[in-house]
């Protein structure tokens, strides 16, 4: 994976993020339609994360108060602070998939969509679990 | 789609991301109701319309960008996104945070 900041490594990316075709001007416009394409990645991200932010704000609205002192909260909180973390995940691998399609470079792989799927998937066995002992008592 | 013979434009990624944005401003909605909705309790304080307010003026602002992005796909050839992105997440995870705020009410 190419790091696009090496010398600048926070300032750089939040640089990056906002003008990937000034910082600096690099290599070769590419093809428009792959660079509509990494635009659709990123909003399939977005509404990923958009989702998530709905779901915790309906957790907090819509649940009764759970047994557990404070859960529905957490849990709430939980899905609002992944969701966030996706929308900002999703704008800076867009910033360094454009950088490296002007670069001609391979596209950058990410550890991201693995990450979330084994947290999306230990949060439900967590509340199947949960929903098999509230059952039995 | 208008103009795909002459851009050679056979997969309308045109047509394709323009509908992606106005998929992504119908869950921006979603979210942005549910962050407002706590302010029409009977007994919704300051705080919870001040969230309101905001979230419809995220709201609002997540479409401006997402019609600006649609006309700048309306040209030949079109102009690929990129100030608009980033304001996009910036505004989700905005979002993300007065829902924070909506969970503490």
């Amino acid at each position: 994976m190419t790091s696009a900041v090496d010398n600048q490594p926070v300032f750089g990316a939040l640089r990056q993020w906002f003008d990937p075709e000034k910082q600096p001007t690099v290599g070769r416009t590419p093809d428009y339609r792959f660079s509509l394409a990494n635009e659709r990645t990123f909003l399939a991200w977005i509404r990923t994360g958009l989702a998530l932010i709905a779901g915790g704000l309906a957790c907090a609205q819509f649940l009764p108060p759970l047994s557990v002192a404070h859960l529905r909260e957490i849990i709430a909180i939980a899905l609002l602070l992944l969701g966030a973390v996706v929308a900002l995940r999703a704008v800076d691998h867009w910033a360094r998939t454009e950088r490296a399609m002007r670069l001609g470079q391979e596209l950058p792989g990410s550890k991201f969509p693995a990450i979330l799927a084994l947290i999306v998937a230990a949060g439900a066995l967590l509340l199947a679990v949960a929903v098999l002992i509230k059952a039995a008592e | 789609m208008r103009g795909s013979p002459e851009t050679g434009d056979h997969g309308a990624s045109a047509e394709r991301t323009r509908l992606a944005w106005r998929r992504t401003g119908l869950s921006a909605t979603a979210v942005g109701l549910l962050a407002a909705r706590p302010a029409f309790r009977p007994d919704a304080g300051l705080l919870a319309w001040l969230v309101a307010a905001a979230a419809m003026a995220a709201w609002v602002a997540l479409i401006a960008i997402a019609y600006r992005r649609s006309y700048g796909l309306r040209s030949l050839p079109p102009r690929p996104g990129r100030r608009a992105i980033p304001a996009y997440a910036m505004l989700a995870a905005a979002l993300a945070v007065l829902g924070g705020l909506v969970v503490m009410l």
